[in-house]
């Protein structure tokens, strides 16, 4: 899922950030020495609006990290660093589910008492789930296709009317089932992620990052006011009474969050006192000095994450795989991680090494230009005119420059779009946008190689909007080889299918030139501690505290 | 605003003396033409025999050596080079391994020729307008006093914006006429729409008060034509004001470039001027201040060159005028 900005925490990370941050666990701070303290406003800083304040809509780390705070699911990943953050433990199910029939029917008992804020003010009741899922394909959720493997899902995304058959609530048993038309190995991830949180049924059919009355809340915080371009102000949720540990009741009075302050803009005023946190990383330039001034202040952060420019198979000249190739070979993923200030590493796979077997190297592109400009020629796309569609947020802007440098090198007449990062994801994702070639990045949803392939390659998932699949690859003998593997259990056979396809879609197709697994070094102020680094829903407010 | 009438016609070769003996107008003019010199025949006799890589060359991965020893143009940390006193990279690289000098000489042509030309399209447009409407009067000069009126309503940079971002998106079409996008014509069109007011207002009051004067009514009783009027009487007696206001608009609209270049809508990403040299180098302020410091400097000593120029030659046409822009 998320394009970027936000945070992932790797599953073999746990090393790195347990020598980095203290417990590779749980909290663990900046100079984290006693028993955390309560109250006091975190005051946040980003540098334009989150994509959506929407669990249904929001696909980005910042809005996942936001609502991670104030919503809930039947399931949650465990609010942990490292790998035990990968683990997928009950929320408001009151255990994990029974599954039967094969693995085709998952039961969840919703626990009784969970409350919605005001002015909702009711039991969080099965049915509010059913309705919440059934909105993803009205309201044309980025995030549908983790939930098309339910029977009747595909034919309730055509006509969206009736309900979606194989979720059967029942609000008296307080019980949900779902049927799935296969067995699913990761259903369960499915669940914990933001798009099945739970909503109140009769939230409208539309984005409510901005309508008051329908960001209700469940868990610790609530959104209490949202003026884009502004700010965000968070506080906690009266009606919240904590469940289990891994729905704590958070340290924190509530969050500040500002909106427009500039990654540079965010290290002068973290460092004079002004700002405790930044929802991005830590500008390359300033690293160096960063690490040697404020060496207690700064957090290594490693995601599985993949950073890569995307080729829209259905555009000239990229519906030719002679150039796809071409850019591949042409990139110099050692200069690109450069430009990232050396915060990341180079690679031509799709999978980032955290996942395990999933991940197998290969070296199908070394940097060969004479290659890349050969490729154009024989694609007879000399000439051929380009857009590098890019967001403003730095270091963005000088990849995509380096990218559309490197076009007009190989004998493409390359320019450059850029837009605001606040529109840029949704834009990318509609077939009406219509790019030809950009910028973008993956961070996982949940710890699987399916994250990656299915979710951003399988051609059976391209829709209109929110469409995860930019390049609109649709390979149908790729495509029945992840139906495959979703079928079969987690483990080594099933990555090796992840590792065999990763492997193809770059050999075959080249619609993606990945060329980074970025790191995300974080600054924070000397104050914050507790900085818990989740894998899945990044870092946790309800875990921070600050001492002064 | 003019408060006495020009010199005539005939007056320039007085006016060049006045301008000779100022000191002020020596230097501006020396420093302009240096400037003018290095961008243009500089810019390429500079790569070609000083360092052999153009102003939109990545280097990220290279080296070069200094005192013996080499030296990655970008760190593996992503800083770039600093300035030194070498052929290549003397104002040291940007982060994409891009050289500064070679990019603000390059920059500097795009960056005069939009001030330069945008200007002349302005002073043009400013002058048709504005000796049209005084000398027509009536429905034309209310017409044409309305919609300069109208522009003057906008905020100069709020409106450069919005014209500048609306024709970013799709260029500009008039008729059978299409201009892209990535045009270098669309930021010079939006520079020269904004400041026609300011240039055409001041046109109209003095063919207003020129309409009046006895060399106008003598033409009219040989029986010359508007069009000879305007063109033969009243153009040739708001030269001098327009040849100041000229320079003084050709800075304002090197700084209104930059402006547009910094926020993005101004001159295409990977054309180097110098607003966009200092918008995509503002990110390394702190560490790589060069990037900003250097495109700034130029902007300054171009901008304020053409200022004390236009003063002068203000000075040296009429002594007596007060003529500013904004």
């Amino acid at each position: 899922m998320r394009r970027v900005t936000g945070f992932l925490a790797l599953a073999t990370a746990t090393a790195l950030l347990a020598a980095g941050c203290g417990s590779g666990t749980s909290a663990s701070g900046s100079g984290d020495t006693g028993a955390p303290v309560n109250g006091g406003i975190l005051r946040a800083g980003i540098p334009g609006n989150p994509d959506h304040l929407d669990p249904a809509l929001s696909y980005t780390n910042e809005g996942w990290e936001i609502l991670e705070a104030t919503n809930n699911g039947l399931l949650t990943f465990k609010k942990a660093s490292g790998g035990a953050g990968a683990t997928v433990v009950p929320d408001i199910a009151s255990a994990m589910p029974t599954v039967t029939d094969g693995g085709k029917t998952y039961t969840f008992h919703v626990r009784p008492g969970v409350m919605f804020s005001a002015p909702v003010s009711r039991e969080v009741k099965p049915s509010d789930f059913k309705f919440s899922i059934e909105r993803l394909f009205r309201v044309d959720s980025g995030g549908v296709g983790f939930y098309t493997g339910i029977v009747g899902a595909d034919s309730y995304a055509k006509t969206r009317k009736g309900g979606i058959s194989g979720i059967v609530a029942n609000d008296e048993a307080m019980t949900i089932t779902f049927h799935l038309t296969q067995p699913d190995g990761t259903f369960n991830d499915y669940i914990a992620t933001p798009f099945a949180f739970a909503l109140p049924k009769g939230t409208p059919d539309k984005d409510i990052s901005t309508i008051p009355q329908w960001r209700v809340a469940t868990g610790p915080y609530r959104i209490t006011s949202y003026v884009p371009h502004q700010s965000i102000t968070i506080r906690r949720n009266p009606t919240f009474k904590s469940w289990t540990p891994d729905t704590p009741n958070g340290h924190l009075d509530g969050i500040d969050v500002q909106i427009g302050v500039t990654p540079e803009q965010s290290v002068n005023e973290i460092a004079d006192g002004q700002l405790d946190w930044y929802f991005e990383s830590v500008p390359p330039d300033r690293l160096t000095q960063l690490k040697a001034q404020y060496p207690k202040q700064v957090y290594p952060f490693v995601r599985n994450n993949i950073t890569y420019f995307f080729m829209n198979e259905r555009k000239y000249p990229f519906n030719k795989l002679d150039v796809r190739k071409a850019v591949n070979y042409a990139i110099d993923r050692n200069a690109l991680v450069k430009i990232y200030g050396g915060q990341g590493t180079p690679t031509e796979n799709i999978i980032p090494p955290g996942l395990g077997t999933a991940y197998k190297k290969h070296n199908l592109y070394p940097y060969n230009l004479a290659k890349a400009k050969q490729l154009i020629q024989q694609a007879g796309v000399a000439g051929a005119a380009v857009t590098v569609w890019g967001h403003n947020t730095d270091p963005t802007p000088s990849a995509v420059q380096y990218l559309a440098g490197v076009l007009n090198q190989i004998g493409l007449k390359a320019t450059v779009k850029t837009f605001d990062e606040s529109v840029y994801w949704d834009t990318i994702a509609t077939q009406k946008g219509d790019p030809q070639i950009g910028f973008t990045d993956w961070n996982q949803d949940y710890p699987e190689g399916q994250d990656f392939i299915d979710v951003a390659l399988n051609g059976e998932h391209i829709v209109n909007v929110g469409n995860n699949d930019l390049t609109n690859t649709n390979i149908p003998a790729y495509n029945k080889m992840i139906d495959q593997a979703k079928r079969m259990p987690l483990g080594d056979a099933r990555n090796a299918i992840w590792a065999k396809l990763d492997y193809l879609y770059m050999k075959n197709d080249a619609a993606w030139a990945p060329f980074m697994n970025r790191q995300w070094p974080k600054y924070v102020s000397p104050r914050l501690h507790g900085l818990v680094f989740n894998g899945n829903y990044f870092e946790l407010f309800p875990s921070m505290y600050l001492t002064q | 605003m003019i408060d006495s009438p020009p010199v005539a016609a005939g007056g320039f070769r007085t006016a060049l003396r006045r301008l000779r003996r100022n000191p002020a107008a020596i230097v501006s003019a020396i420093v302009l033409l240096t400037i003018v010199f290095a961008c243009f025949p500089g810019a390429p006799l500079w790569v070609s025999h000083a360092c052999n890589h153009g102003p939109s060359d990545q280097n990220i991965q290279g080296t070069i050596t200094e005192n013996g020893h080499k030296v990655p143009v970008v760190r593996n940390d992503g800083t770039p080079i600093g300035p030194g006193l070498r052929a290549c990279y003397l104002l040291g690289a940007d982060s994409n391994g891009r050289d500064l000098f070679v990019r603000i000489l390059y920059g500097g042509r795009i960056s005069l020729e939009v001030g330069f030309i945008s200007a002349i399209v302005c002073v043009t447009v400013a002058l048709v307008l504005g000796i049209l409407s005084a000398y027509a009067g009536g429905m034309t000069d209310s017409a044409i006093s309305r919609l300069l009126d109208l522009i003057w309503s906008f905020p100069v940079y709020l409106l450069a914006v919005a014209l500048a971002t609306t024709l970013a998106v799709g260029g500009l079409a008039v008729g059978p006429l299409h201009v892209s996008s990535s045009s270098l014509a669309i930021p010079i069109v939006v520079i020269a729409v904004v400041f026609v007011p300011y240039v055409a207002r001041p046109i109209r009051g003095q063919v207003l008060s020129l309409r009046r004067m006895e060399f106008v009514e003598a033409a009219v009783a040989t029986g010359a034509g508007p069009l000879r009027i305007m063109l033969a009487e009243l153009l040739p007696n708001v030269a001098s004001i327009t040849l100041v206001m000229l320079t003084l608009i050709v800075a304002n609209n090197i700084l209104t470039e930059a402006a547009l270049s910094f926020l993005g809508v101004g001159v295409p990403v990977l054309t180097p001027s110098w607003g966009n040299i200092i918008e995509q180098g503002y990110a390394s302020i702190v560490t790589a201040p060069a990037l900003t410091v250097a495109p700034g400097v130029a902007i300054m000593l171009t901008v304020v060159s053409l200022n004390v120029l236009g003063d002068a030659l203000r000075d040296a046409l009429d002594p007596h005028a007060r003529i500013r822009i904004r």
